[in-house]
């Protein structure tokens, strides 16, 4: 007779003591969550004891839904580094990590024009751990890049491709390409200048599709130009369908792992066999617990990797606001799309944009079909692995020509300047902008001084008049006598700062040792275009604006010299041809130009370099 | 199976090679039968699905189709003729119209600031004197025309309506080419039409 009117608990107190019906319970329940295993199994199974009849071990994975994606174990040769380097896992784990990452995000993020920039700063200024989220975010993201295509290489070079697994690689195909449309959407969302022309970009590759390309082009952007429902759109890709469909073929590709095996080190198998699922009792490793607490050794080092990266060594950039007016020069797409950015350089955009990067990804898809061979022995795969070192040769050759330095280059004077002075984009940024605050002491700087032994007489030479020769559409300067002091002052510096400038060209601070090393670069930037640049000197001026914010212009002046499409004309000698104006009298005289550029420095920016 | 006295040779031809279709299919398990009904009607059954999907393809699409009118983008932007460059001068560029207005001895000419190749904003370099396109490094001519690189085509051109101090008005033709200015005319007034686009001429 039960105490409650009903079978309790508390009858299994009365009979067998509180001690022996409390460890019961908990017994119990621990063999209910883990699916098969009690307390006993689960310490047999951590002490390396024997294990009872049936395997609990395999229980889980026959009755969890957590394990069942998992096989119950390994083969011995498959869990040292080689054969799989961890890839296939690590891969997983990134798609664990961004989802985490990108939904913390998601508090602080509203996919509109209007906001997303503001919350960008908000999150890097405000938001405690924004910027280590961020950070976090966009470094895994470019991790899950490259391991998913470490993955990818390591199976075709291994064969693991081959039958039975054909269908597992297709599905890895897809992944891969969902891992490149999930970076690709992801980047459009902080709506800055590398965001919006990227995505332009992209777009407008869309729209070199046959027939439908404008009606794909608009689908994409939401509006003819790229605007709030654009941006709304991109988001919803890259927060919820995209990865509906990478989870859905993760699930598929992990399956196929289940139903096959893991493909064995191609040396240890008779050509055209696969035992994978035939493994012998004395190579087995179970999950429980070696490969388990194995899997999750290497998240923990990837983590401290990623942490590490992010608080010491990696910031996520941040361009300028998007500005539809203003392509920036250097635009360039993540290292991972630059074979593409490289291959549209070469002509057609239909042929280049579209039929190039689908047929080869197509193949890619379809090759266990195609490579029908049995050896996966890798002396038996010449053609295959040669095709596999021509891939990668080929992608970077046009990862090569993806750069900026690759039929992009434009004048010398505006490289430079831009070079010096760009924006963070990707992983770089323009030395000028890591002069820390405090160094940027108001002042007019030349490159002369590095130029002669004699400092105080350099400044002193610089600070005497010269005869100018300057034609621009504003103020065309002809025969002036000015010094450049005067010259650059008049067309850089806003009156209301002038008070504050020292009257006359000045050497840099000993305590401001990054801006000097910044006019060094400067410097040896102008001596390396000396080509095409003659006679160039270079100068920084800056000046305060408001008491946390002060403007610093580069401006290079330097006598023209003659070019025709792109390139500088020689004289015999192999000089470069000056560039010759005619003056008042109609003298001929030689063309001194002027080119600048600014940026401002805040207090509190703070770049790294 | 063989017909009319065959030679020994041909025997074995067609017994090795040439079988009979149905027999082939027969050894292979490839016979079919035809449909029940049945089956048939799962199969109906089917397409019907497959045929409402398809309707829900498209109704998505229909429905994620952006909506704007035509010609609700772009508009007359007034150009000040006192901007306008001296013929061959450096093209004058208007980055609020997206458009720089090129004075060729040819005549004037309002030029797209997009790139032809894939959208993005070339920039006037003048040690160069040519538009350079960032991204891919397409170069175009102060009057629009294509030099180098990836672009299919030359810069495309705007509508350009030039008013004189005599009321006589001068437009850009079908052609999208530069309308020839009369230096005799005092101009008083320059309309660039965004939203009247002309692609430019191919490259040769």
């Amino acid at each position: 007779m039960s105490i409650l009117p009903f079978p309790s608990f508390l009858d299994d107190v009365r009979e067998k003591g509180l001690k022996k019906a409390v460890f019961e319970g908990i017994d119990e329940t621990v063999e209910r969550i883990t699916a098969g295993m009690n307390l006993s199994d689960i310490r047999a199974a951590l002490r390396g004891d024997t294990m009872r009849k049936p395997d609990p071990r395999l229980r889980p994975h026959a009755d969890s839904f957590w394990l069942h994606m998992r096989p119950g174990y390994f083969h011995k040769d498959m869990t040292g580094v080689y054969p799989t380097f961890r890839l296939g896992w690590l891969s997983t784990y990134f798609v664990f990590f961004e989802t985490v990452t990108g939904l913390l995000l998601m508090f602080w993020y509203t996919p509109s024009p209007d906001i997303a920039y503001g919350d960008m700063l908000n999150m890097l200024s405000n938001v405690p751990l924004g910027q280590f989220i961020r950070d976090l975010h966009r470094l895994g993201a470019e991790a899950m890049v490259l391991i998913v295509s470490l993955h990818m290489m390591r199976t075709w070079v291994t064969g693991s491709y081959k039958k039975p697994r054909q269908f597992t690689w297709f599905t890895g195909i897809l992944l891969l390409v969902l891992t490149g449309l999930l970076s690709f959407t992801g980047y459009l969302l902080p709506w800055d200048q590398l965001a919006l022309w990227a995505v332009t970009i992209g777009a407008s590759m869309a729209e070199a599709t046959p027939v439908i390309g404008e009606q794909v082009n608009l689908i994409v952007r939401g509006a003819p130009e790229l605007g709030a429902n654009g941006l709304l759109r991109f988001y919803l890709a890259h927060v919820l369908a995209l990865p509906i469909f990478l989870f859905i073929f993760t699930g598929v590709h992990y399956y196929k792992v289940i139903i096959h095996g893991h493909s064995l080190p191609p040396k240890l198998e008779n050509i055209g066999e696969d035992t994978a699922k035939r493994v012998p009792l004395d190579k087995r490793v179970y999950f429980i617990p070696d490969i388990m607490t194995n899997e999750i050794l290497w998240m923990s080092v990837t983590t401290f990797i990623m942490v590490v990266l992010c608080v010491w060594f990696y910031h996520a950039p941040l361009e300028s606001h998007a500005n539809p007016q203003v392509t920036p020069l250097g635009t360039t797409a993540p290292w991972y799309f630059l074979w593409i950015q490289g291959a549209l350089k070469l002509g057609d955009k239909f042929f280049w944009g579209i039929a190039f990067p689908t047929v080869l990804i197509g193949v890619l898809a379809v090759m266990p079909y195609l490579d029908v061979t049995k050896s996966r022995r890798y002396a038996h795969r010449r053609i295959s692995l040669s095709l596999a070192m021509l891939l990668i040769t080929f992608t970077t050759v046009l990862s090569y020509m993806g750069l900026p330095e690759f039929a992009v280059a434009t004048s010398a004077e505006r490289e430079i300047l831009h070079v010096l002075t760009f924006e963070p984009a990707h992983n770089h940024v323009g030395p000028a902008r890591t002069i820390p605050f405090n160094q940027a002491a108001p002042g007019m700087y030349t490159t002369e001084q590095f130029n002669g032994e004699d400092l105080a007489l350099v400044m002193e030479e610089m600070n005497q008049p010269v005869i100018w020769n300057v034609v621009s559409k504003d103020n065309p300067v002809l025969n002036t006598y000015a010094t450049e002091y005067d010259v650059l002052r008049n067309r850089l510096v806003t009156l209301d700062y002038a008070a504050a400038l020292p009257a006359r060209f000045r050497t840099v601070p000993d305590d401001a040792p990054r801006l000097r090393e910044v006019l060094e670069i400067f410097h040896h930037d102008l001596e390396n275009e000396a080509g095409e640049l003659a006679d160039s000197r270079g100068f920084i001026v800056i000046q305060n604006v408001q008491g946390n914010l002060k403007r610093v212009d580069f401006a290079i002046v330097w006598n023209a010299v003659e070019v025709e499409n792109g390139v500088v004309l020689r004289n015999e000698d192999g000089t470069a041809k000056l560039r010759y104006l005619t003056d008042n009298d109609g003298n001929q005289v030689v063309e001194r130009r002027v080119e600048a550029l600014h940026f401002y420095l805040h207090a509190d920016s703070a770049y790294f370099d | 199976m063989a017909t009319a006295n065959p030679s020994k040779g041909e025997l074995a031809e067609r017994t090795s090679i040439a079988k009979p279709t149905q027999e082939i299919a027969k050894s292979a398990g490839l016979t079919v039968d035809a449909p029940t009904r049945r089956e048939f009607l799962y199969y109906i059954w089917g397409a019907s699905i497959a045929l409402l999907l398809g309707q829900f393809g498209a109704g998505l699409v229909w429905f994620i189709f952006p909506r704007f009118k035509e010609g609700e983008f772009g508009g007359e932007f007034p150009f000040s003729p006192v901007d306008l460059p001296v013929v061959g001068d450096v093209p004058y560029s208007v980055a609020a119209g997206r458009f720089h207005v090129s004075n060729t001895p040819n005549g004037l000419l309002a030029l797209y600031g997009v790139c032809t190749h894939l959208g993005c904003l070339p920039k006037w370099v003048p040690t160069n004197t040519r538009f350079e396109c960032p991204c891919h490094g397409s170069k175009f001519q102060g009057d629009g025309s294509y030099i180098e690189g990836p672009a299919p085509r030359a810069l495309d051109r705007f509508v350009v309506t030039v008013t004189y101090a005599d009321g006589s008005t001068a437009e850009t033709d079908a052609s999208g080419g530069p309308v020839p200015l009369d230096p005799t005319k005092a101009i008083t007034r320059i309309g660039v039409n965004t939203g009247k686009k002309v692609l430019g001429p191919g490259n040769t």
